[in-house]
């Protein structure tokens, strides 16, 4: 009888087991690997995912077959076997997850490591969030002037171990490529890292992932991954672009601070937080343009609240850059018609 | 709704005394609050912009700091109003204080749920009902969130208002919800299970729940602030974006003081009341499983509450009187908030947590018909969790940028919880063993909730590993984890506990048929809204996100309308529980069979519990057992096994 009924909840156990398995083998739960600490993360994923398989596969077995054999018949006035507890089986209950979660402990410790491991000689790029745009400078990369390359999608070279030193201007957002698996929140005041080691070519999103007010879920970039040839091309276009001035930049600046807020179909942004330029700008001179850019309070369309834009582009943008985006943005409205 | 409270002859309840015209507008009561709550929003206004004017500080009308007075001030003359410090207040003045003749014991009609009470029975009343309230209130809200996010792109709302209701939704679930609803089931069952008369400090008692509404409208009313609506940064209102809100975030500082004074006072009276109102005989290691969950409740509750009190001042003072905690540029530290806040809101979880697994020992106990799994363990696991609790905070600041040798140390206590948690877990299984087992909703969603609260576990898990965490961090996956550990985990327990001890509550029997109906509903709905979150959380879909990328398009919408037919199931519920108050057939005192004390005494209960007080000779559990008893009441004993009144037409399953 007992023998039998071990039996029995083994079975149930197993085919519990067997379904969570498929569900967890055949079902995509993870993106594709885009890095080397995808490759480090998904491992212990894993790992973890064996371990809680078999665990729900026990549970599930011991609650279905009681459910199926200890079910009372209607008005059943009896009580259960008087059982008050099994000292061997709360040890084996105790220690055995002791056991498991050490070994999970000591793997993820070990794979941590791994995953922000990096050689001393690596490339550096300092991402630096704000409300609600990214912008990656590349220190090693100098410009005419002196002033180091930046950039408002984040284009690196495949292989090559990267250190992303990351800050914020604002409140906390979080810097995400949910391909390279790595994740590291943007803290005003401090400087926080990652190391990203790229794998795969091709195009992944830049996500934002802390709370950071209106503009949140538009918070997005991209993250281009280029051979080794190509990342040089990118470069060596970044520098002509810088070089040959103003009225070419209006794009790229446009894309790379206004275009989460703001659609643009010129551009290709889509951006909801602010109003769409497509509908406002036509009909707008320069100066209008140029103080809805650095004095964004000073008329706020209808339907959008104050404060939401930030009140710094002035500052930070040089006089060279305002006129380009301007330019372009009067461009783009005209073109469109 | 009325419920009548059994009276007995030896207690006669006295009427309030007689009272005039004039008296009756300064008599303790609704009319009193009506004038002295406008009044102190007056006086309020006047000191602010007296002081301002004094002091030369311009503009005189400053909304932040008129919103700080006024939060603090025109509660507590509301508090005033309606009697809440009544005979403090004579006593500290010196005008004699009228003895308590328990005469505010008891509830005769529905408008005495609207008074001051001190009966921790009515008390308990008050609190489930309140808090039932917040629950719908904040589930609405979660409706028109999946509304919106049906679809990718923005339909219904704009990312302010949406940004509003994750944040509103969360906090009063949370503060509105979870957490007084297991006050309010542990105030009304905590003294019948220990053999008390009432709690330790009835009037202390009184004023804990009257806090909660004022907490409660207070977030609600944050919808109303001009310019920006209700507070937006989600519940964890983190620096430096909680700092630069518009002005309805000060509702949600100055609401979790309110909430979280609730939840101190409470917490001191139960364990004030368990450690010594406990009747002669009842050791702790006789004490129900619940009331031990209460106790290590109570006690994370008066260690931890000040913790996030503290956090939301920090906040009040950076934008009211211009501090800077957490401003960088000025010496502030933004991390520091992460780690003040999360040294509660951690514990919080266990906040909500522990007294549902009190709820689910009894109630799996009685329905199993055996005595609880390893009594000693259980009660120690629930002893280790709550130290282990305080060590575990910073696993919500993995990819914070706190210092990260700290993640480590974090991620192995985090992980060692599981071994507490899953005794619990395995203790439950091993009562179903060889029992027998009757289904009825309670049990229901008992067993529901060991088996979701596993998923919840595991889920805990992953996110217990530093580089999973890193990856899954502020995504879906971790929605999905907190639902199963939160709706999964306490709800269920919640809805066990109210369906388990409403006979005794109300004195009727809910309609069991609904009930499963109920169950059934909540459980397929819940499982189809929360578990495909895994999924796109994993994939790269982050959370607190009106908008996301097309790709995530058919799940969101599965998971939209699975979700509304989970809000539905309410409906069902709440159905359920107005016509049964009313209409239900009148419970027994021991439907279930029970042997703990709140059911040895007739449903509801006399006015003072019990008309003699019960000698506890033994364990609580003692079901199968021949001959072993709990208590001797009245000379009788509290026979196992043995149903006093059966009641098979109840349980017909």
């Amino acid at each position: 009888m007992r023998k039998r009924s071990i039996i029995q909840m083994t079975l149930v156990g197993l085919a519990v087991g067997a379904v969570l398995a498929v569900v967890a083998l055949f079902i995509p739960w993870l993106p594709d690997q885009g890095a080397e600490q995808a490759r480090i993360v998904d491992n212990v994923y894993w790992f973890v995912t064996i371990i809680c398989v078999a665990v729900f596969a026990v549970v599930a077995g011991v609650s279905v077959y009681a459910v199926w054999k200890f079910r009372a018949p209607p008005g059943d006035m009896d009580d259960g076997s008087p059982i008050h507890g099994h000292t061997g089986l709360e040890i084996v209950w105790t220690v055995i997850p002791v056991i498991l979660v050490t070994a999970i402990a000591v793997y993820s410790s070990v794979a941590l490591a791994q995953a922000e491991d990096i050689p001393d000689d690596h490339m550096v790029v300092e991402v630096s969030a704000r409300q609600f745009a990214w912008t990656f400078t590349y220190p090693g990369v100098q410009l005419e002037g002196g002033r180091p390359l930046t950039s408002g999608e984040l284009v690196v070279p495949l292989d090559e171990p990267i250190e992303f030193r990351i800050t914020s201007e604002d409140v906390i957002h979080s810097f995400w490529v949910p391909e390279w698996r790595m994740k590291q929140d943007a803290v005003q005041g401090i400087t926080t890292r990652t190391v990203v080691q790229p794998t795969k070519l091709g195009t992944f999103p830049v996500v934002c992932t802390e709370l950071c007010g209106l503009g949140h879920a538009t918070m997005r970039s991209q993250a281009r991954v280029l051979d080794e040839a190509g990342y040089r091309r990118w470069i060596e276009e970044q520098r002509r672009l810088a070089a040959e001035g103003a009225s070419v930049q209006g794009e790229p600046l446009f894309v790379a601070n206004c275009g989460s807020c703001h659609t643009l179909a010129e551009a290709g942004t889509q951006g909801q937080t602010g109003p769409d330029l497509d509908t406002v700008l036509p009909g707008q001179d320069a100066e209008s343009v140029l103080q809805s850019i650095v004095e964004p309070n000073a008329e706020i369309s209808e339907g959008f609240q104050p404060d939401v834009m930030p009140q710094n582009y002035g500052e930070m943008f040089s006089e060279q850059q305002l006129e380009g985006l301007v330019e372009y943005l009067l461009e783009a409205a005209g073109g469109g018609e | 709704m009325a419920v009548e409270t059994r009276e007995h002859e030896e207690h006669a309840v006295q009427g309030p005394p007689p009272r005039g015209g004039r008296r009756y507008l300064t008599g303790a009561g609704w009319l009193r609050a009506a004038w002295l709550a406008p009044l102190a929003f007056g006086l309020a206004t006047l000191l602010v912009i007296g002081a301002r004017a004094a002091l030369g500080y311009s503009p005189l009308w400053e909304l932040p700091v008129l919103i700080a007075a006024w939060t603090v001030l025109v509660p507590v003359a509301f508090l005033a109003g309606i009697g809440g410090f009544d005979y403090w207040a004579y006593w500290i003045s010196g005008r004699p204080s009228r003895p308590e003749d328990h005469s505010g014991h008891g509830a005769h009609t529905w408008k005495d749920y609207f008074r001051v009470n001190t009966d921790h029975k009515v008390i308990g009343v008050q609190y489930v009902v309140t808090t039932i309230f917040f629950f719908v209130a904040a589930g609405l809200m979660a409706m028109f969130m999946r509304a919106e996010l049906a679809r990718p792109g923005m339909q219904f709302v704009d990312t302010n208002t949406f940004n509003g209701l994750f944040s509103v939704h969360a906090s009063l679930m949370i503060f509105l919800f979870i957490i007084p609803a297991f006050a309010g089931l542990g105030n009304y069952v905590i003294p019948l299970m220990i053999g008390a008369p009432d709690m330790a400090f009835p009037r202390l008692n009184a004023l804990s729940f009257w806090l909660l509404p004022i907490a409660g409208f207070m977030m609600l009313s944050s919808y109303l602030v001009p310019d920006g609506g209700a507070f937006s940064a989600g519940w964890t209102n983190y620096a430096p974006l909680s700092v630069v809100q518009p002005d309805g975030n000060l509702f949600f500082q100055m609401g979790v003081q309110w909430a979280g004074a609730s939840s101190i006072m409470t917490a001191l009276n139960f364990l004030v009341t368990i450690i010594t109102m406990r009747a002669p005989g009842m050791s702790f290691w006789r004490m129900p499983l619940l009331v031990w969950a209460n106790f290590a409740t109570s006690t994370l509750v008066v260690i931890a509450t000040p913790f996030v009190a503290g956090s939301q001042f920090f906040i009040l003072f950076d934008r009211v009187l211009h501090t800077n905690f957490f401003d960088p540029a000025q010496g502030g530290d933004v991390i520091a908030y992460q780690h003040i806040f999360w040294f509660y809101s951690h514990p919080a979880v266990y906040i909500m947590m522990l007294p549902g697994f009190g709820i689910a020992s009894e109630v799996i106990s009685v329905f199993a018909r055996k005595p609880i799994f390893g009594y000693r363990l259980m009660a120690l696991s629930l002893m280790a969790i709550l130290i282990l609790g305080f060590s575990v905070w910073a696993h919500h600041m993995f990819v914070s940028g706190m210092a990260s040798w700290l993640r480590i140390p974090m991620m192995l206590t985090t992980l060692v919880i599981a071994v507490p948690t899953g005794i619990k877990v395995f203790s439950w299984l091993a009562t179903l063993w060889e029992g027998r087992l009757h289904f009825t909703t309670p049990m229901l969603f008992a067993s529901g909730f060991v088996s979701m609260f596993v998923i919840g576990g595991l889920s805990g898990i992953y996110l217990g590993s530093v580089p999973i965490d890193i990856h899954a961090s502020d995504t879906y996956f971790v929605v999905a984890h907190i639902h199963y550990v939160l709706f999964g985990g306490s709800l269920f327990t919640i809805f066990a506990g109210i369906y388990y001890w409403f006979p005794k509550m109300t004195g009727r029997m809910y309609d069991e048929r609904l009930g499963k109906v109920h169950f059934w509903m909540t459980f397929v709905g819940f499982n189809v809204t929360f578990f495909p979150m895994h999924w796109v959380g994993l994939q790269g879909m982050p959370r607190r996100v009106a908008d996301y990328a097309p790709e995530f398009g058919t799940w969101n919408l599965v998971i939209s309308i699975a979700s509304f037919a989970l809000g539905a199931s309410t409906l069902v519920f709440l159905y359920n529980m107005i016509v049964s108050w009313r209409r239900g057939l009148p419970a027994p005192g021991n439907p279930w069979r029970a042997l703990t004390l709140e059911w040895q005494v007739s449903s509801p209960p006399p006015i003072f519990n019990f008309d003699s007080i019960p000698q506890v000779v033994g364990s609580p559990y003692e079901y199968g057992v021949r001959g072993a008893r709990h208590a001797v009441m009245d000379g009788r004993p509290v026979e196992t096994g043995r149903a006093p009144e059966p009641a098979e037409a109840i349980h017909s399953s």
